[in-house]
């Protein structure tokens, strides 16, 4: 009995603090499902674009760009971010009307040109980027829950359900899952598929911000540290289905609990290949998807 | 497949439907071989599904589509083709980096059987069936006027050619079910003619044509049987002659009045 | 109407001509590299050894765009499989390249075929995500496995093709005589039942179901050779550098052969292949210095190369519609 007792005692602050990680890769999953469901488009670019925006709150905030405070860094940074996805999506337009494949291998140039970037104007630093959050904890039946937890869990489930409001409820929203069915159609009736692929870039350029400045604090911030957690981002979307966001939503919080169950039970130092066998064995199982799965494969 | 028998292409009680749209409804079909077979009907009856249902590219919820005496049920597109079952499609699908006599080339694909050894070294096996396809594809070609195409690639010719280059490659690997899908759309009138002309050339006993059209024109005068598809369901069936003097597909085709 | 045609696709050139410059320029070139060990000093022959190894990776991701249509940024991680074969080998069984390049070509083979089984009859964007996993992963592989694979210091490998003979001539031409075989024997693909059947499953798949040519046994028959290839590739570093280390193998190196091929043109040809590999080996080395410039060079060259390449034809067209008009 103790045994189980003990056993479950590892188990829920694993649980827990995988859910939180997971809404983190959730954040990510969805920037790049908003742009492929609309475009067919997948964004390699996603990760650098959100490590170099951490990385320019870093700077306008710390004193090496600029010297603001917090609040009008990320004010700043997600100005700037909304400029990087537009500059983006500007080069490669033409490209994604053509050729999905092409506009794909664009992305990668575009995060490389991030990249050197990042490398260029930061270094090859390792700076540290705090959340100015409550410094709180509680106890909760032997789960700890920090400020640093709430803020996320708050966070993302407000952004979450803005972009999901967004979405449903607004006018570009439903020019988004209209060019997200039938891109054909939709421009037959008017749409400006243009406008609506600049609205994905847009968002999951903000989306990407959001993420990073809530996982940097857990790690420090490299040229390189947002750009490897995109791997979780890529595996919540595939086992979300690539082309779902509540699937996404829901592979995010689902990746996050594995990767922490992976680490903690097997060994940390076989991340990467576990997402990778996750990745094949989603595309195996369930490739539309698990949410497809559990409702009927759509045609 | 040419040592089979010559045997119908028959479906019976097809039905497909795609969420709460029914697009087939119990269909029954008889192909005959030798025969030029047309199905006709206005846009969105369902024609190229009933092709889809054949071919494999749809799973019918209900019916049962034999050929030789034996179910397709479950084979899919591959394997049909292995069977003999050939179609072609509304839009050209002829590869643009590939020349017209190499897409013709395709058609043979199946039977070749020069290992993937053979694919990067020149072995001396490999040559000579390369050689035999090349032959083989160019003589399809010549039977049809193309002679002189064969090294050009496909973005350089009319739609014409390109539908004929593509009947060329459905016929090469001799195949015993024919199922053409709009093949003079986008023709002009020598084209079609043409077409027409290639057409009842390539009729033999055993062969089941099937061809889907809009050209009155093409179908009255090439076919020997005729189905009218509407609304998923067959309204007449029967020689050109008697199809056209039926009062429903003249209704169908020009409407009441005020159409 | 031929001729307009034909005139129109190689630019005014009659096609013949174009191909006959093509292949003087390709003989040209080829004697010229065959001499260079001659001419030019070690530190030379040895940095183009290894641009022949890159250039044979070039070639296995430019196969996969021109077959399969679709790209992979994990293709190091074949690249690797072939290289620790070799080191591997020898080490432990004291084979020399002769033997083990033709086992790292199987092995690739074999493993690129396993790893596209899941996703073989589905959206090649899948295949685009898991090559990046493939690639992430592999560090971590290497490293655990390090009484195998030598761990963060790698292995070396010292046995001579050639007991004997110049070991930098050896680490030279090997290299450059696989690439030309590469080379050699992706012309002999173009022509095959095979290549032509690859090539109408790319564009058209649905078609190709219908003669028979089935997606699954395309994504699997292109991911074989273009692994195969990419493992050659590995073999030849090995052997180029004499040394196998995980430092050089990271997804930055899978981009970078995606960089390569894509400033080739996708071309399969031998000289394709050298502007690729040249492009990847030498700029890292002339801008060691800089080392933050090389992803910004990488990125502008593939951006700049491939909006060239779409706007290029549209302005061509831009251009003659306004000389057509009286």
């Amino acid at each position: 009995m103790s045994a189980v007792w003990s056993a479950a005692l590892d188990l829920f602050p694993l649980l827990w603090s995988g859910m939180i990680t997971g809404c983190l890769y959730a954040l990510g999953a969805l920037g790049l499902v908003m742009i492929f469901k609309c475009s067919r488009v997948v964004n390699f670019s996603h990760g650098n674009v959100a490590g170099f925006t951490a990385f320019l709150i870093y700077g306008f905030s710390s004193g090496t760009l600029l010297e603001l405070n917090w609040g009008s860094a990320v004010v700043l940074a997600i100005v700037a971010a909304v400029a990087i996805a537009a500059l983006s999506y500007a080069l490669i337009s033409s490209l994604v009307f053509e050729s999905d494949l092409t506009a794909t291998i664009a992305t990668l140039g575009i995060g490389l040109v991030i990249q050197g970037a990042t490398l260029l104007i930061f270094g090859a630093d390792i700076v540290s980027l705090d959340l100015p959050v409550p410094r709180f904890s509680a106890s909760i039946l032997g789960l700890r829950i920090t400020g640093y937890d709430l803020t996320v869990l708050a966070v993302a489930t407000a952004t979450i359900g803005g972009l999901f409001l967004l979405i449903d409820y607004t006018k570009l929203g439903i020019a988004f899952r209209a060019a997200s069915e039938n891109a054909f159609a939709a421009e037959v009736c008017g749409l400006n598929l243009r406008f609506v692929h600049l609205f994905a870039w847009v968002i999951a350029a903000v989306l990407g911000v959001v993420g990073a400045i809530l996982i940097v604090p857990t790690t420090f911030l490299s040229a390189t540290t947002v750009a490897s957690f995109m791997l979780q981002a890529f595996a919540a979307a595939v086992v979300g289905g690539f082309a779902s966001l509540p699937g996404s939503a829901v592979g995010g919080i689902l990746i996050g609990i594995l990767m922490n169950l992976f680490t903690f039970y097997v060994s940390p130092e076989f991340s990467s290949t576990f997402l990778l066998g996750v990745i094949l064995l989603a595309l195996n199982v369930f490739p539309n998807g698990i949410l497809a799965r559990a409702r009927g494969t759509r045609v | 497949m040419t040592s089979m028998q010559p045997t119908p292409l028959e479906g019976q009680g097809i039905a497909l439907s795609f969420g709460g749209i029914k697009v087939l409804n119990d269909i029954d079909v008889a192909f005959q071989p030798g025969e030029i077979t047309g199905l006709i009907g206005p846009n969105g009856a369902g024609k190229t599904s009933l092709f889809n249902c054949l071919t494999g590219a749809y799973r019918p919820q209900r019916g049962v589509i034999t050929y030789g005496g034996r179910s397709l049920d479950g084979l899919p597109t591959s394997a049909r083709a292995a069977r003999g079952i050939v179609r072609s499609f509304q839009t050209v699908a002829l590869c643009p980096d590939l020349t017209v006599l190499e897409n013709v080339m395709i058609g043979l694909a199946r039977n070749g059987s020069a290992g993937w050894l053979s694919a990067f070294l020149p072995l001396p096996g490999r040559a000579w069936e390369r050689e035999h396809m090349r032959a083989e594809a160019k003589a399809a070609l010549a039977g049809l006027g193309l002679g002189d195409m064969a090294d050009m690639l496909p973005g350089m010719l009319p739609p014409g050619t390109l539908r004929l280059v593509e009947i060329a490659r459905a016929v090469l690997g001799k195949p015993s079910v024919l199922l053409l899908d709009e093949p003079a759309a986008g023709l002009n009138v020598a084209e079609t003619r043409d077409l027409m002309r290639v057409l009842r050339q390539l009729s033999t006993p055993e062969l089941v044509m099937v061809v889907v059209e809009h050209d009155m024109d093409l179908v009255m005068s090439i076919c020997d049987r005729l189905y009218v598809l509407n609304f998923g369901s067959f309204v007449a069936h029967g020689t050109p002659d008697e199809v056209r003097r039926n009062p429903e597909v003249v209704r169908i085709y020009l409407g009441s009045e005020d159409d | 109407m031929s001729e307009i045609s034909q005139n129109a696709v190689s630019g005014g050139i009659p096609a013949w001509q174009g191909r006959a410059v093509a292949r003087a320029l390709a003989v040209a070139i080829t004697a010229a590299l065959v001499a260079m060990p001659f001419a030019a000093g070690g530190s030379w022959t040895y940095l183009l050894g290894v641009c022949f190894a890159n250039s044979i990776g070039v070639l296995s991701v430019s196969v996969l765009v021109r077959y399969g249509g679709e790209v992979s940024i994990g293709h190091v991680f074949f690249v690797a499989a072939g290289a620790y074969a070799v080191a591997i080998l020898e080490h432990r069984l004291g084979v020399s390249i002769l033997v083990s390049a033709p086992v790292a070509v199987i092995l690739g083979v074999a493993l690129g075929i396993a790893f596209a089984w899941p996703s073989r009859s589905i959206s090649g964007i899948y295949l685009a995500v898991s090559t990046m996993a493939l690639a992430l992963a592999l560090p971590e592989l290497i490293n655990n496995a390090s009484s195998w694979t030598g761990g963060y210091e790698g292995l070396y490998v010292s046995l001579d093709l050639i007991p004997g003979a110049p070991k930098g001539l050896q680490r030279y031409y090997l290299p450059l005589v696989a690439l030309l075989a590469v080379a050699y024997a992706l012309g002999c693909l173009r022509q095959s039942r095979q290549g032509i059947a690859l090539l109408l499953a790319r564009s058209h798949p649905v078609a190709a179901e219908a003669f028979g040519i089935t997606r699954g046994w395309a994504r699997l028959s292109v991911m074989g050779i273009s692994c195969g290839i990419a493992a050659l590739s590995g073999a030849m570093l090995a052997y180029a550098s004499s040394t196998v280390s995980p430092s050089g193998l990271t997804l930055w190196a899978s981009i970078f052969l995606l960089v390569g091929s894509v400033v080739s043109l996708y071309g399969l040809t031998f000289l394709h292949a050298i502007v690729g590999g040249a492009f990847v080996t030498l700029i890292p080395q002339f801008l060691a210095s800089a080392g933050a410039w090389i992803p910004v060079l990488y990125g502008v060259a593939l951006l700049g190369v491939i909006l060239a390449g779409n706007l290029g034809p549209k302005l061509r067209d831009a251009v003659g519609r306004r000389r057509s008009r009286p």
